[in-house]
């Protein structure tokens, strides 16, 4: 891929990641308190500092990791970040533009039958809203 | 003293105990939780992606529903439907597409205007410590609790105005006035991992065990939530958690109504403490 095409493309993200999360990454300035704080980082690939690097680097390496399915969207990251930047939004769009394409990565199927018998419904239907496309 | 009352799904069917003992518990307090005539379920998440407004018509069409009933208030209990109904209706307050496009949809006229109260707010505000105390009696004395918000009650903070994001105090003044004494609890605001159960259940293994341990190093011997979820990962894990740690020590995980009951010695139908992985019902005498 030429150069130029890469850099393209980064801006086609970085434009749609802005539209759905109306985020400005570029205020983060790497500190990692959001790593620090998170609840998912033991099972997560990328920490939410590095995820948030590639989105101001516009790479779409951000929208294939494994961090942004892992996030349980507890808003510690958002509560903490020093430059008010809403990380969890910035996560929600790296899996809202993989869920509008049908990637998804919670499908019925997958889930053990005595854990569906078991928990609450809102378990379902949040991880559905989240998880599924 | 009457207010309206969305129960939401999960308390008309595995969370029961929590909709019986919220209804009984603040029945005892003289405030009857009147069940809006219709309701739906609340959408469950708050949607976080700004163009998805769809996520947002549930909670809409159920607050606006509510602001025809009653005196504007409306009381959920249910962690996950107050923060998705609060953080809606502040969308709705403070966002003019919001506003907009939800009424248009709805064919409503809705601004903001119902009044989203907790059943921990109504104590506090409407009921007041002192009645609570002189109410409560001996029952809970000397018994420890570890208040558990987890993640939904108090973030974001400017929207869902429940005290610190980190170190809200509600439920500590309920258990102070109750009789029983609060722990600390570093963990009080941590998240359990909630929907990631399906699809990571490891992960919620592990923030479970860190949060029981931090509750029983703390010297808890219950833990207190409102939310069904927290509820359900943190009572289900113990057996789990200790098939692989025979050092574990179980402790129950209750909503904070079944204390709340308890402590007013409601009758045991009420309660639902027999609906538990972990058995609470040790920690009361004579129940």
């Amino acid at each position: 891929m030429t150069t130029d095409l890469a850099s393209k493309m980064g801006q086609e993200l970085s434009g749609k990641i802005l539209e759905i999360s109306g985020q400005n990454p570029h205020l983060c300035m790497q500190c990692g308190t959001c790593s620090a704080s998170c609840t998912g980082i033991d099972l997560m690939d990328l920490l939410p500092r590095q995820v948030m690097r590639l989105i101001q680097l516009g790479n779409a390496r951000a929208l294939a990791c494994r961090s942004i399915w892992i996030c349980s969207t507890c808003l510690l990251c958002t509560a903490r970040c020093p430059r008010g930047i809403d990380i969890a939004r910035l996560m929600e769009a790296l899996r809202v533009i993989n869920l509008r394409k049908g990637n998804e990565v919670l499908a019925p199927e997958k889930i053990p039958v005595d854990l569906i018998k078991e928990v609450p419904q809102m378990a379902l239907t949040s991880g559905f809203r989240k998880l599924s496309a | 003293m009457r207010i309206p009352y969305f129960p939401g799904c999960t308390l008309y069917t595995k969370a029961r105990n929590l909709d019986n003992s919220t209804r009984a518990s603040l029945g005892a307090l003289g405030v009857e939780l009147a069940e809006l005539p219709q309701w739906t379920c609340c959408g469950t998440v708050f949607p976080l992606a700004q163009d998805n407004y769809m996520g947002m018509v549930a909670a809409a069409r159920i607050l606006a529903n509510a602001a025809k009933e009653g005196d504007g208030r409306l009381v959920t209990v249910c962690s996950f439907c107050y923060n998705v109904l609060k953080r809606v209706n502040y969308a709705i307050k403070n966002n003019p597409e919001a506003k907009n496009k939800l009424n248009t949809y709805l064919e409503e006229n809705y601004a903001g205007e119902t009044r989203l109260l907790h059943p921990l707010e109504v104590i506090r505000d409407e009921v007041g410590w002192e009645r609570i105390k002189s109410k409560a009696g001996e029952n809970l004395k000397g018994l420890k609790v570890a208040c558990y918000y987890g993640c939904l009650l108090t973030r974001p903070a400017q929207e869902m105005a429940f005290g610190d994001p980190e170190n809200p105090t509600v439920m500590e003044e309920l258990v102070c006035a109750l009789g029983a004494e609060p722990t600390v609890f570093p963990h009080k605001t941590k998240c359990c991992g909630s929907y990631q159960l399906l699809n990571s259940s490891e992960l919620v293994l592990s923030r479970v065990r860190e949060i029981l341990c931090s509750a029983a190093a703390h010297g808890a011997q219950a833990i207190i939530t409102s939310c069904p979820l927290c509820q359900f990962n943190l009572d289900w894990a113990q057996e789990k958690i200790e098939q692989n740690d025979p050092g574990f020590t179980k402790i129950p995980v209750l909503y904070f109504t079944q204390l709340l009951g308890a402590a007013l010695a409601l009758p045991a139908q009420n309660l639902g403490l027999e609906q538990h992985y972990v058995d609470p019902r040790p920690l009361f005498t004579g129940m």
